[in-house]
């Protein structure tokens, strides 16, 4: 049995004044923005953002801190972070070397959630504020526990000027230079 | 000093430039450019701009035509070969067809079409042809999108194209003449149709941007429901044609509307020589063609695309009765002695 076809039809809005006056507008709007234009794009190699505190980028660990707890590998939803047994010299008897847990990052499976940061007990992981980082390969971006405690460089600092996004009352999200 | 005049003005020379193939390539260039640019400004945007920050990325569109020209050409399996290939050069060389019979100079000696009676309607005769072969472009393909747009194209041809002639005849109508030239002189110095018939100059307007796809009504090759319309299977220097015959199509409505509306050279009264008399005019009529195809340029950015049917409804119900009520005022300014 072919398909029911039924016609349906909108009641139509307003009259002809209502359609030229609504017309009229929509061009003045155009043209207003046309003649002040206020762009927020930013152009990105000669600007970055300056992102606020608390802005979750790039994880560094502070090996120091440490105590092997697994609390962050077990937290991370994606499992991106793995812990690495590490042989090591112990602080307290020199002569004897000991075996240690420590947690490496795969930026492939990342999702900078955050959850590890907050569940460190001893403030071990940090975030840097930024994202735009670069890798060659993949397998670069599967760290190990040296790559994990050096904060990656940011070539955009040194090329450009810092821009700040921030949603005015009237004119919705603009762009501010510092 | 007078062949040195004529040798520098040499007529056939700034024909080719100002009007031939070079004028209304730069026109599309410019045209699209504006577009983007505009459209930009508006969305809060910057557009092109790394391909050259000083000329505001202009050189973009030359860099866009290099790739069309170097691009590969596919010709899949299914189509007509004879009309897939030679269609698109028919569409290009059909559309600038009309301008063999605008006369930018009023005198005959420089523009030989000047004196000739019925240059207005033999110009749009002929910008009512192109329409006719983008449907075959769409059949040539034999693909369903192409095929739903080229039926697309003829709808809304079938539509517009009566709008855009009765609106565009309606100055014959008020200057009892078919002569472009005549319609230009009867309208110095500011009695511009524009101003007297703004009915007919608005229908004109709204046909000229919908039939000739202009960008927020490409009904025929909307993006979102079918892939280009009629283009779908052209690439690289074919699709650089299509693309390109559309602004031009529209530069050329826009030159007509500027003589048979917005006056032509009116303010201007033409010399003798070849300066004053045949470049100048050319030059005025081109500027204010030009600040119409910007104005339609400019329309993208503010309006939101039409469907099939909206579009339609607007042209039987909306237009159409304009481009008559236009029509009908220009015969009453005829009777009135207005113009």
């Amino acid at each position: 049995m072919p398909a029911r076809v039924s016609l349906k039809s909108l009641k139509r809005r307003g009259g002809l004044f209502e359609g030229i006056k609504s017309n009229i507008q929509a061009l003045a709007v155009g043209v207003k923005y046309f003649i002040d234009p206020q762009r927020s794009t930013l152009l990105y190699p000669k600007e970055y953002i300056e992102h606020r505190p608390g802005y979750r980028g790039f994880i560094v660990l502070i090996k120091d801190k440490c105590i092997s707890c697994a609390a962050c590998a077990r937290i991370c939803p994606s499992a991106a972070m793995k812990m690495v047994r590490v042989t090591e010299v112990d602080p307290k008897h020199p002569d004897k070397p000991r075996q240690k847990q420590y947690p490496v990052i795969n930026y492939q499976r990342c999702i900078f959630c955050g959850y590890c940061v907050d569940i460190c007990p001893t403030e071990a992981l940090y975030h840097t504020p930024f994202q735009d980082v670069v890798y060659e390969s993949l397998a670069d971006m599967f760290l190990t526990l040296e790559a994990f405690q050096l904060e990656p460089g940011r070539p955009s600092v040194s090329e450009g000027s810092p821009v700040v996004y921030e949603v005015d009352e009237e004119r919705g999200l603009i762009k501010r230079r510092r | 000093m007078e062949t040195i005049l004529y040798l520098i003005a040499y007529p056939p020379l700034w024909q080719v430039l100002i009007l031939g193939f070079v004028g209304a390539l730069l026109v599309a260039m410019v045209a699209i450019w504006f577009e983007r640019k505009a459209a930009a400004r508006v969305q809060r945007r910057i557009g092109p701009y790394w391909a050259s920050p000083r000329l505001g990325g202009f050189m973009i569109i030359v860099a866009d035509m290099i790739r069309y020209v170097t691009q590969q050409v596919i010709i899949p399996t299914t189509v007509d070969k004879i009309a897939f290939l030679l269609t698109p050069v028919a569409v290009l060389v059909v559309t600038i067809l009309p301008l063999a019979f605008i006369p930018l100079s009023p005198h005959e000696l420089y523009w030989p079409v000047a004196s000739m009676e019925y240059s207005l309607l033999i110009a749009l005769a002929l910008t009512t042809l192109p329409p006719l072969l983008t449907v075959v472009l769409g059949w040539a393909s034999s693909n369903k999108f192409s095929v739903i747009g080229s039926l697309r194209e003829s709808y809304v041809i079938t539509a517009y194209e009566l709008v855009a002639v009765l609106a565009i005849l309606a100055p014959a109508a008020s200057t009892l003449s078919f002569n472009i030239v005549y319609i230009v002189e009867a309208q110095q110095p500011v009695k511009w149709l524009a101003i007297l018939n703004p009915l007919a100059f608005l229908a004109a307007f709204l046909a000229v941007l919908m039939s000739t796809s202009a960008f927020p009504f490409e009904i025929p090759e909307s993006e979102h429901e079918v892939v280009a319309g009629p283009y779908t299977e052209y690439s690289g220097i074919l699709y650089a044609l299509n693309m390109g015959g559309g602004y031009i199509r529209r530069f050329i409505y826009a030159i007509i509307i500027a003589l048979v509306f917005l006056g032509g050279w009116a303010p201007y009264t033409p010399g003798l020589n070849p300066f004053t008399g045949f470049i100048i005019p050319s030059l005025i009529v081109l500027v204010k063609a030009s600040i119409v195809v910007l104005i339609m340029s400019f329309l993208r950015a503010v309006y939101g695309r039409y469907r099939l049917d909206q579009a339609l409804d607007a042209a039987w119900r909306l237009a159409l009765p304009l481009a008559l009520l236009g029509l009908g005022w220009s015969i009453i300014l005829a009777y009135m002695n207005l113009i």
